[in-house]
């Protein structure tokens, strides 16, 4: 998978991209790992099932992640500079769930070369995750 | 000012990106006297504007401006 490399002329207000992604137990487990956050509602199958849940989340942060894929690989891809993000997480996502991330740039600040990028992650209809990216295209 | 009820205010967006209170805001501060208007802070903050207030800024004039003072002129400026 090759970085896009789009110049901030070439990009638009309206411009999008989408891509799907399931997160598999194994991937779970080794956010844990690597983030710190062993949280039993992520890590523990029974501890999980005693929960509203009735089975293991993924971590919202690593649906975050998402979205650096999305500002490095898609829109504006290699030419990026992250700066800033924001979350909210609506809905929970279980370990196998297909989710859709989809971002769309909402703003260019020619001044500045930030583009702004409205992200949405669906699960099915459902939105699980809304968040905004500031991206500068260096 | 005539801001939509649903915008943020200049005030808001400074005390948002530069971490002061709003009761704090003076129009003679500048990168001096605020701890987070450092250079990238303040392209997150010109770049919120423009979006905010449907504005768009030269380089000249974000490069020039050294006082929220001068932001909120230029804002203002704009506006017109």
């Amino acid at each position: 998978m090759n970085a896009k490399e789009l110049s901030f002329d070439e990009i638009k207000v309206g411009d999008n991209a989408s891509f799907y992604r399931v997160f598999m137990e194994d991937e779970v487990m080794k956010f844990a790992e690597l983030s710190g956050d062993m949280n039993p509602l992520h890590t523990d199958i029974s501890y999980a099932e005693g929960t509203q849940f009735k089975q293991r989340l993924v971590h919202g942060m690593l649906l975050g992640s998402l979205c650096s894929r999305f500002v490095g690989m898609c829109i504006p891809g290699k030419r990026c500079l992250y700066l800033s993000q924001n979350l909210s997480f609506k809905n929970p996502v279980f370990i196998g769930d297909e989710i859709e991330v989809v971002g769309t740039v909402i703003f260019k600040s020619e001044a500045t070369k930030i583009l702004t990028i409205n992200i949405v992650m669906k699960k099915g209809k459902d939105v699980v995750v809304l968040g905004e990216a500031k991206v500068q295209v260096i | 000012m005539g801001e939509n009820k649903y915008m943020k205010t200049f005030n808001q967006i400074v005390e948002e990106l530069f971490g002061v209170k709003e009761e704090n805001i003076k129009d003679e501060l500048s990168s001096k006297d605020i701890p987070n208007w450092d250079s990238m802070n303040y392209l997150l903050f010109i770049a919120e504007l423009e979006k905010e207030f449907s504005m768009s800024f030269s380089m000249d004039e974000v490069m020039n401006a050294q006082t929220l003072g001068d932001l909120r002129v230029l804002v203002e400026k704009n506006k017109k």
